[in-house]
């Protein structure tokens, strides 16, 4: 208990001691976090809406005109054991008959003297809550369109595509432009322990004098650096907080878009957890990095 | 308690210490004699781990130190004290902190550790100024201070690298009297010393170093 004091007092006093230092490496961390953060936001958003675009896509699945009730209802029971599908709905000829002549009353005259529908019956497909993705539906449409007893199937499969193509290159996107901004988030992080280091080399070589191991000496520059990260994820998050909550403001005031601002969401708790996990990681990182640098040839 | 045997080390191809080989033994008081560069401040240093042997090997209580791994090194420090010249207190802590430091590191409880160093400051008369900011202590207090800080683990070996350097006379008689005492209680004690005052008043072995070579060795344990 006596030692936990001592990192976290050493800790305060060197953050303390070197408060330039300590603001650089927070807004550092912060301008990389809100940066990489941007990225997760619109990759998390599109993603979001991918999922519920997924969600909503229907597959109609048209049978056999001459198919017996049997193998229908045989073809029903195995489409809905698909993973990708949530629920099936079996739309009738006279069923699509009445639809057509609710959406359509002025038309209905073109239908005269037919007989019975003229429309295919159908089976409606809604995939499933958790969104499958293209290739599941691309898997499952091939499935179905080699099935004897379907005659066609149809969904709309360009622009869902373009979209996950989309949400892929975002994701790239994000790993890359995260990735070189942690990178420079670390050297700063580092070089504003190192600073920590020189102005206390004095008191290090008395701890190495009086049998301190490197464990002990490096734990309040690596609270110090936690600290550091955890501030400058936090920081970012308001900001990002901020930046949204003003975005989702603005279009909702433009009429063109005023549709979409529910569409947008925020980072959910675990992911905003996440993002200050983060800081606190390239802040250890930072430290580890210095730390190591400066204690490997010393006895 | 202390063994070397053909210890041989060099600095950036300079020799520093030839061949020295030598038995301390408990409860001894060894003085290191010699001018400036003899080798006294390398022995120390072999001794407390802080260099490692070019040739030969280090007995301490029977730990092999040439062969010690760097992860052991501050374990085996815990088992000594070292004093040196430029007596390294943390300037802005107090005299009860610095003391109190190798027993934080040892993760001693607060009430243990509070026994301790009373106990410390005591021996070395310092315990008034437990409060004070090592800053504003004399010369004098803060070499006690450290010899506090050295003896508040009990050590076994007690070194000691020009402890009086940047002392007085007076005050030299005085930080002497201490090393004699805490001698006298059984703790082995090993001082690198030029300082003639030093070497009558604690009347124990010399050891004389020049260039890196052992030339007498006086008053050895028989």
């Amino acid at each position: 208990m006596k030692r936990f004091w001592y990192f976290i007092r050493e800790a305060y006093t060197s953050i303390h001691t070197h408060q330039a230092s300590t603001l650089i490496g927070i807004v550092t961390t912060a301008f990389t976090l809100t940066s990489f953060g941007i990225f997760l936001l619109l990759y998390h958003n599109v993603h979001n809406i991918l999922g519920r675009v997924q969600h909503n896509i229907q597959i109609i699945v048209y049978p056999k005109d001459n198919i017996e009730p049997g193998k229908l209802h045989d073809l029903q029971q195995a489409i809905k054991t698909e993973p990708a599908v949530d629920s099936l709905i079996f739309i009738s000829k006279q069923d699509a008959l009445t639809e057509f002549t609710h959406q359509f009353p002025d038309e209905v005259y073109l239908l005269e003297g037919l007989g019975e529908s003229p429309f295919p019956a159908s089976l409606v497909l809604t995939m499933a809550a958790k969104t499958p993705t293209t290739d599941m539906i691309s898997n499952l449409v091939n499935r179905l369109q080699h099935n004897p007893d379907i005659e066609r199937v149809r969904y709309n499969r360009d622009w869902i595509e373009r979209l996950t193509l989309l949400s892929a290159y975002m994701e790239l996107g994000a790993l890359v432009v995260g990735g070189i901004l942690a990178l420079a988030s670390i050297t700063i992080i580092a070089n504003t322990v190192q600073l920590a280091f020189y102005a206390r080399e004095q008191e290090i070589e008395i701890l190495r004098l009086i049998g301190a191991t490197s464990l002990f000496i490096s734990i309040p520059y690596l609270i110090e650096g936690a600290i550091l990260g955890a501030a400058g994820g936090g920081v970012a998050l308001g900001f990002l907080r901020g930046g949204f909550e003003l975005f989702t403001h603005k279009i909702q005031g433009l009429s063109v878009f005023g549709g979409f601002s529910s569409v947008f969401e925020f980072f959910p708790l675990p992911l905003s957890l996440l993002l200050i996990g983060g800081g606190i990681l390239m802040g250890c990182l930072g430290t580890l990095t210095t730390i190591y640098g400066s204690m490997r040839f010393r006895l | 308690m202390i063994q070397l045997f053909h210890v041989t080390k060099y600095y950036d191809g300079c020799l520093a210490l030839s061949d020295i080989s030598l038995r301390i033994e408990k409860g001894e008081c060894v003085l290191l004699t010699g001018p400036s560069g003899a080798g006294k401040t390398t022995l120390l240093k072999l001794i407390f781990g802080a260099e490692h042997p070019d040739e030969g090997q280090i007995l301490v209580q029977n730990r092999n130190i040439a062969r010690l791994r760097r992860s052991d090194i501050p374990y085996h420090r815990r088992t000594m004290g070292y004093v040196l010249q430029d007596f390294k207190l943390l300037p802005q802590r107090t005299v009860f902190e610095n003391v109190a430091l190798p027993l934080i590191i040892r993760g001693l409880s607060s009430f243990e550790s509070r026994r301790k160093v009373t106990e410390a400051l005591r021996a070395v008369g310092m315990e008034h100024k437990k409060s004070t900011i090592a800053f504003v202590l004399s010369a004098g207090e803060q070499q006690r201070a450290c010899i506090a800080r050295a003896i508040v683990n009990s050590p076994i070996i007690l070194l000691a690298d020009e402890p009086t350097g940047n002392l007085d006379p007076q005050l030299t008689t005085e930080i002497a009297a201490l090393f004699k005492a805490i001698n006298t209680r059984g703790t082995t004690v090993m001082m690198a010393t030029h300082n003639r005052q030093v070497v009558e008043q604690l009347n124990g072995r010399i050891l004389r170093l020049d260039c890196g070579h052992l030339l007498s060795d006086q008053g050895a344990y028989t």
